[in-house]
């Protein structure tokens, strides 16, 4: 089947009723997308499909066909993206488990929304579980990273 | 000092987590891979009759099963109590205890074969609560096989009935904690490679990798020079990932035997049957105080549920009662713990190994005293903190930031202010602790160092630290490249720490018992002031001045008077290696003889320096329907020096989310069938980003005479007193005392009622 | 960490096309929304199809359109535009709350209204694990024939959970469905049935097309979810109340509580308010109904003594933020 993931289209050898993650994990390397639990409920695996955050492990490969899928290995091509960035001088992650998903929900907010505040921010990432840190500086650096985006300074 | 240590900055290995490269143990794949599956036991307690794995064998797609008889010698990770085996052999003594494994060439196959294993079990009668355990003896889970005790602990220290008889005041109470999990999001997982020259590697999710080093060897009867222990970072422990695992000695055995790589990753569901989270306690506390609010005696009666196994339960037993006695408490001391066992998942240590609950039902109780006796709870701790450099139980103090703490958390919440003002609903709380920093206890007798790191140093001006401790997101490696960095002059990327591996790295005894920044970092300093010193004398030859001229300066190594003829770093190194050879160095930590009381189990506790906390909490409590909303907490943390400040408010934080956590959402409840009540994350409740309030992270530093640059910990002690904090924060808002953990809203709504009724 | 078992997947691109599959595949056969319970039920062996026919590629059932004084919202539209729709938050506001209460927003962008409708009830004892299950011994909705929740009984009890139901309820919306025999439309007060192990009235061969909610002037609608989390959390009580009213007067009070069992119940009490003036409706009392009238089983989490109770406050506070009684 073809999948298109980080703007390249790949050929890749899997079942269309595999778990959208396991295709992403598996066959196309892709790591960087986690699990956690496998039913949908802490958004280790959330990745965009067609622009919008969805678990990976509750999307069959067969549904992505034809969309446009980001993961985490595709916001930055060389420099860190301004929130990969802003997660790290922010101290936006402990162990880093929950981070990748973390990151998709945010750029799916930033994307939509150039200055969200702390609600907006909270509201989008609700579906990604993080046991580490409490979440203040996950907010910090995703309201960070708007503004660094909007070319404010950094 | 070259401008690093002290500063916010920024974790280096953060760049590669935020891209997703970094390889969890789950990212890990060899070529030619097989993934087992556990059988788990569906009955609380029961025998196996017979065991049947033809028809699972047969399936295309099975390699290999395993059976308790593959892998008869037991183990745990205390040496006194193995009481574990790999997979049951004889009896299943909780509900997901592993009965068989299966090898398979996918995760599916592997699965579909668990239930081909036919099992014939002879029901035996459960314990699934301490009641049973204690009243029914014959049932026999106890070592002895005659009652159901894991382990009791007596110690009194003064004469507490007679302080109590003189007490003006004696507040009693009985206290309830059911249980928590860790929920790190990553699941425990771990992979083996069998090579054919004889050498076992295993790659785990583990905060052990020597204990599960010396276990393995024991379980598997393999010498200990053929088995590498590799720990890829991990997404997340808290506690849960400390002791050597069944599912890790079957992936290794799985491997041995099928020749091919093997690899398990355990499902949500199972994360809550290996469990080893916070232990259910009963506690019953007594306390007497004088009119002045001075506390006369402490008298404590704990009962434990351990689940299933041993683990950790000697320690939590003794830990249950030898940590209180900072940093307000009494003179006269009496506790009584009994860890019984009982047919559930297995308990140990949780963030706050075994104090956690005791903390909760003594800080309540010292808050009734203070409204008692009118006085201001922050008062009434400050009456009580303990004078000296040692506690009643033999603890010895070398640095102590309590009264700051206390001074911190006051001002930041401005309590005189605002403390019983804030109307019907809305109130503040006070709590505080102590914590270990690092147990001078080395969990099997010996009299080697208890952490180490090797420093490889590279003529390129690079620095490798061969470190090993483990990396569990707490950030540990980035303490020691700081600390490195700092003492060279150089830049954090010239410093790369490899961690926890054992053909690579010096033995460190494991990430927990927050010993990490105290042990480890002790360690990394002694080898960096050796590099340190042999790159001073190579420079101050140079320059032909005294050594003691010579400073390290960012980047360069320097001589007073001659700063215009400052040499960098790598230069000085390579001066280093001309004059002295290959440059390297060896640091370790042994904490110092003598620690602790000179009476049995005077040891377990004591530790070579001390964290102190405070906790503020304010809280909203909804009375229509019983929601408490932690608004916001201050957390004043004494961690000593903060060598990285951003990694110990991140610590500090952390703690306050998981405490706050388990005073309000948090439960791990098992039924009266032994089932649990819901193993996966919608039942078991971990807050979102909309469900946590704020927190303040305060850092009080007291520069300990024995830490690293004055260092201690962090990682642990500040969830103690969260907790409790809010539950006084209740009082204060609504007027309702809540002795059982978590305060949902049906309990507190309930408490309204019968307070209304009154 | 948790397989799926093996399927086939379709995807058809018009309803005729997923009718015949459905028809040609026979019982065997599953409709797909979201997929986002339908998939962790597979992954607990609830259920077991071998063809799985997903409707994301027909576009006649994804839309919300305005047609004249009726809001008509495709089955297949997820929940976040439910959500988000200017119409929806300003003509059935309940509608847009209880669609964003759904999961968390990642569940909300893949879930679907029709797949929300048609989401299976839920219990403690049937939302688990297959090694569960077994341990528990199954139970009378799935392979077994005890009821774990009431003892000895007979009728399924699982709790309706689906958030926008109350909603569509005291919205008063009418369910298009097509199935072999043609298309048919109920109102959604006869779609929902008492029976635990199938809840709706949908045969295995229907597919839920699309929503009609009446438009109506003068009309207001609030909804009330109970949950422990402020995401991802399925309803522990599930309210939400209508209002319709003309020169300051109520026209008519609906009030529609789910979360309890099987099927959502409409409180009688709230016929109570008619013909009152909006600060004369005895919001108290009412509540108070409300309260007697629902009983909570122990069939999901939470104490249902405490469900119960939450039904008074919920109920108050819906009526409050009608600008229903004394202020």
């Amino acid at each position: 089947m073809k999948l298109q993931v980080n703007g390249v289209m790949h050929e890749v050898e899997a079942s269309p009723t595999a778990r959208l993650l396991d295709v992403l994990r598996g066959p196309l390397g892709l790591t960087g997308t986690k699990e956690g639990c496998g039913e949908g409920e802490c958004g280790s695996c959330t990745i965009l499909l067609d622009g919008l955050p969805v678990n990976a492990c509750l999307v069959l490969a067969g549904q992505a066909e034809g969309a446009e899928i980001l993961t985490v290995e595709g916001l930055a091509a060389g420099q860190l993206a301004p929130l990969q960035q802003c997660f790290v001088d922010d101290g936006g992650a402990q162990c880093g488990i929950c981070t990748p998903g973390m990151l998709i929900a945010a750029e799916a907010l930033l994307r939509r929304n150039k200055a969200p505040d702390d609600a907006e921010i909270r509201e989008a990432i609700a579906g990604n579980i993080c046991r580490c840190t409490g979440y203040q500086r996950i907010v910090d650096a995703i309201k960070h990273a708007a503004v660094v985006r909007a070319g404010g300074a950094s | 000092m070259t401008g690093l240590v002290g500063k916010p900055g920024r974790r280096g290995d953060l760049v590669r987590r935020v891209r997703g490269e970094v390889c969890f143990t789950d990212d890990l794949r060899l070529p030619r891979m097989l993934f087992a599956k556990i059988l788990r036991s569906p009955h609380p307690h029961a025998r196996i009759v017979g065991l049947d794995a033809t028809k699972a064998l047969a399936l295309p797609g099975v390699v290999a099963v395993l059976t308790g008889k593959d892998l008869p010698v037991r183990f745990g990770i205390i040496p006194w109590t193995p009481d574990e085996h790999s997979l049951v052999v004889e009896k299943a003594r909780f509900v997901g205890d592993g009965v068989a494994a299966i090898a398979a060439l996918d995760e599916r196959t592997a699965a579909r074969a668990c239930e081909l294993v036919e099992v014939t079990w002879e029901v035996l009668p459960p314990v699934l609560d301490l009641d049973t355990a204690r009243d029914q003896p014959a049932i026999g889970l106890g070592a002895s096989g005659k009652d159901n005790v894991s382990k009791v602990v007596d110690l009194a220290f003064g004469d507490v009935d007679a302080a109590l008889r003189g007490s003006a005041l004696v507040v009693e109470g009985d206290y309830h904690f059911e249980g928590t999990a860790h929920a790190p999001i990553e699941t425990h997982c771990a992979l083996a490679r069998y090579d054919s020259d004889g050498l076992l590697t295993v790659w785990s999710t583990t905060q052990v990798p020597h204990y599960l080093h010396r276990e393995l060897s024991r379980v598997l009867q393999l010498s200990p020079a053929r088995i590498r222990v590799i720990q890829p970072p991990v997404g997340g422990a808290f506690g849960g990932k400390s002791e050597p695992f069944g599912h890790e000695m079957v992936v290794a055995k799985l491997a041995m035997v099928t020749g091919r790589p093997v690899k398990i990753l355990l499902t949500r569901e199972e994360e809550f049957y290996v469990h080893r989270g916070r232990h259910p306690m009963r506690m019953h506390f007594a306390v007497g105080a004088q009119r002045d609010g001075k506390l006369t005696a402490v008298d404590a009666k704990t009962d434990i549920d351990g689940g299933a196994y041993s683990s950790f339960g000697l320690v939590t037993t003794y830990y249950s009662g030898q940590l209180l006695t900072l940093p307000s408490f009494a003179p006269n001391y009496r506790f009584s713990s009994t860890r019984y066992f009982t047919t559930k998942p297995p308990c140990g240590p949780k963030r706050g190994h075994g104090s956690v609950q005791p903390r909760f039902a003594f800080e309540i109780t010292l808050d009734k005293i203070a409204v008692e006796l009118g006085l201001d709870p922050i008062e009434i701790r400050r009456t009580n903190a303990v004078p000296g450099n040692s506690t009643l139980n033999g603890m010895r103090i070398t640095s102590n930031g309590y009264l700051e703490c206390l001074a911190r958390v006051e001002a930041a919440s401005q309590w005189k202010e605002r403390r019983s003002k804030l109307g019907f609903g809305r109130g503040l709380g006070v709590a505080s602790s102590a914590y270990i920093s690092g147990t001078n206890y080395p969990i099997y007798p010996n009299e080697m160092p208890q952490s180490a790191v090797q420093l490889k140093v590279d003529r390129s001006g690079v620095v490798t630290v061969f470190n090993g401790a483990s990396e569990i997101g707490q950030g540990t490696d980035t303490l020691l490249a700081t600390i490195v960095a700092d003492e060279l002059g150089l830049d954090l990327g010239c410093v790369r720490v490899v961690s926890a591996d054992s053909d690579l790295c010096p033995v460190d005894l494991g990430a927990y018992s927050s010993r990490g920044t105290f042990m480890n970092g002790n360690a990394c300093l002694m080898a960096v002031r050796e590099v340190k010193h042999k790159l001073v004398t190579a420079v101050a030859e140079k320059l032909a001045v005294p050594p003691a001229d010579v400073f390290v300066t960012r980047g360069f190594l320097a001589a007073r008077g001659l700063e215009n003829q400052a040499i960098p770093v790598d230069e000085a190194i390579r001066l280093a290696e001309a004059r002295f050879g290959t440059l390297g160095a060896t640091g370790w930590y042994k904490s110092p003889p003598g620690l602790g009381g000179s009476y049995r189990g005077g040891t377990i506790g004591a530790s070579p320096a001390y964290s102190f906390t405070a906790h503020v909490a304010e809280v909203k409590v909804d009375v229509e329907t019983g929601f408490v909303e932690v608004v916001k907490v201050w957390c004043a943390h004494d961690c000593g020096k903060a060598i990285c400040p951003s990694l110990v408010e991140g610590q500090i934080e952390g703690s306050v989310y998981m405490g706050v956590a388990e005073a309000l959402l948090e439960e791990h409840l098992v039924d009266h069938r032994g089932l649990h009540a819901g193993p996966n994350f919608l039942d078991y409740r971990i807050p979102t980003s909309l469900d946590v309030g704020d927190v303040e992270a305060l850092i009080v530093e007291s520069i300990d005479p024995e830490g690293p640059l004055g260092a201690k910990e962090a990682g642990e002690g500040p969830l103690h007193s969260s907790i409790p904090a809010v539950a006084n924060a209740i009082f204060d808002a609504v007027g309702i005392r809540l002795d059982r953990l978590p305060f949902s809203p049906a309990r507190v709504l309930a408490a309204l009622e019968a307070k209304r009724s009154v | 960490m948790l397989p799926l078992p093996s399927f086939a997947l379709y995807a058809p691109t018009t309803l005729d096309d997923a009718l015949a599959l459905l028809r040609d595949h026979g019982p065997d056969t599953t409709l797909i929304a979201g997929g986002t319970d339908l998939l962790p039920n597979m992954k607990h062996g609830l259920l077991a199809p071998r063809h799985l026919v997903s409707l994301a590629q027909i576009p006649a059932l994804r839309g919300v359109w305005v047609e004249g004084d009726v809001l008509r919202l495709g089955a297949m539209t997820n929940l976040e535009t439910v959500a988000a729709h200017e119409v929806v938050l300003t003509r059935a506001a309940a509608l847009a709350e209880a669609a964003l209460s759904v999961g968390g927003p990642h569940h909300r962008r893949m879930g679907t209204l029709g797949g929300n409708l048609c989401l299976d009830t839920r219990c403690r004892y049937f939302n688990q694990t297959y090694f569960w299950r077994e341990a528990l011994g199954f139970c009378l909705k799935k392979d077994g024939t005890k009821c774990h929740v009431v003892e000895g009984g007979q009728r399924c009890v699982a709790a309706a959970s689906n958030d926008t139901a109350a909603a569509l309820l005291a919205l008063e919306a009418t369910i298009e469905l097509v199935g072999p025999d043609g298309a048919r439309s109920l109102p959604i007060r006869d779609f929902y049935t008492a029976d635990g192990i199938a809840n709706t009235t949908r045969a295995p061969q229907e597919i839920v097309v699309a929503v009609r909610v009446p438009l109506r002037p003068a009309r207001a609608s609030v909804y009330e979810k109970l949950r422990r989390r402020a995401a991802i959390d399925f309803p522990m009580i599930s309210l939400a109340a209508r209002l319709d009213a003309e020169e300051g007067r109520v026209n008519a009070l609906e009030i529609a509580v789910s979360a309890l069992a099987a099927r959502p119940r409409m409180i009688r009490a709230a016929s109570q308010a008619q013909g009152k003036s909006l600060a004369e409706v005895p919001r108290a009392a009412i509540a108070e109904a409300a309260f007697k009238e629902c009983a909570p089983l122990p069939n999901i989490e939470g104490d249902p003594a405490w469900r119960k109770k939450l039904v008074r406050v919920l109920a108050d506070r819906a009526l409050r933020r009608l600008g229903l009684g004394p202020a």
